[in-house]
């Protein structure tokens, strides 16, 4: 009886906890967007954010030609403004949970493009990956 | 035989899955925008196109589908009379659309505060020239009193911040002169 009502209780955890791996990617470009009108960009550091996400996204904006600096200013003498939102959770360790970085027109801080990368504990990535999934999707809708 | 013992883990198996829950995607009822002044109503006809949502997972998060913004948008601009006619497809006067740029959703919390950003094109389709284009920020807070449930307290304010966003769009399509 007492192994029934374990197995029991490990039926219903797996249950619970089987369908808690999230994972999503997506991306959104505004159709007018001219991606190769854009040789400049500059990626707003959140100033309380140390995990250096500001420079991975830069790196692999650089790594697609572009020319990229960094800082906490919003300066509109680039041609894109990119932004990033970070979100972290604590499972054992601290993990990247979500990331979003959108391309902003530097004059009018108007979404160009968008892209969004969610992936729980179970199915966590690094933060280089997660950075890689959402860029890699931005610039593959852009291509449509 | 101790039926403390056999019914305790089950008895936790059951409460752990009633509190976990499933989440249910944003209702397109919920979203629609009503009774609200808008500046002027414009003849014409429009079709609405909408991009950046994504469908509900089983265990996910309450998002907002293409679909039912979609829906919610149409709704909205047929109850509140922005346009003389929702259509479908390429015939119509003009073209809107409306793409989810961002949908910022907390992880947990006894308040649940969404934002959401979206941008609204209208596009004249005769000559293609674009009336409006902007992007409409909204934000909106659902509390313990709203739903004790953390699942639909999250839907409710994905809901809230969708409807507050349709109906700031409609506010500034209504103040355009097209």
């Amino acid at each position: 009886m007492k192994k029934m009502s374990f197995i029991i209780a490990l039926l219903a955890a797996a249950t619970v906890l089987s369908g808690c791996a999230v994972n999503r990617a997506t991306a959104t470009v505004d159709p007018s967007a001219d991606f190769s009108a854009l040789k400049t960009m500059h990626v707003v550091k959140i100033p309380e954010e140390n995990a250096g996400i500001d420079n991975l996204i830069a790196d692999d904006l650089r790594r697609r030609g572009y020319t990229v600096t960094t800082g906490t200013d919003k300066p509109t003498n680039v041609d894109a403004i990119v932004t990033y939102v970070d979100r972290w959770m604590w499972d054992i360790t601290m993990y990247l949970l979500e990331l979003t970085v959108m391309i902003r027109d530097p004059q009018t801080d108007f979404p160009v493009a968008t892209g969004n990368s969610l992936h729980t504990s179970l199915t966590r990535k690094s933060p280089p990956e997660m950075v890689d999934e959402v860029m890699t999707n931005i610039f593959k809708e852009q291509q449509k | 035989m101790n039926a403390h013992r056999i019914f305790s883990p089950i008895l936790c198996a059951v409460v752990a899955l009633a509190i976990t829950g499933c989440a249910t995607p944003a209702n397109k009822e919920a979203m629609t925008v009503t009774g609200i002044q808008i500046a002027r109503q414009h003849d014409g006809s429009v079709s609405v196109k909408t991009s950046g949502g994504v469908e509900t997972g089983a265990m996910d998060s309450s998002s907002i589908s293409n679909a039912d913004f979609k829906s919610a948008i149409e709704a909205s601009i047929t109850q509140n009379k922005a346009f003389k006619s929702v259509m479908q497809g390429k015939d119509a006067n003009y073209e809107l659309l409306v793409s989810i740029m961002q949908l910022d959703k907390p992880v947990f919390g006894l308040t649940f505060t969404v934002n959401l950003e979206a941008t609204w094109v209208l596009v004249k389709l005769d000559d293609r020239s674009v009336a409006m284009k902007k992007t409409i920020k909204s934000s909106h807070t659902a509390t313990v009193g709203d739903a004790f449930a953390a699942v639909t307290r999250l839907r409710l304010a994905v809901e809230g911040a969708a409807k507050k966003n349709i109906e700031q769009g409609l506010q500034e399509i209504g103040a355009l002169s097209l």
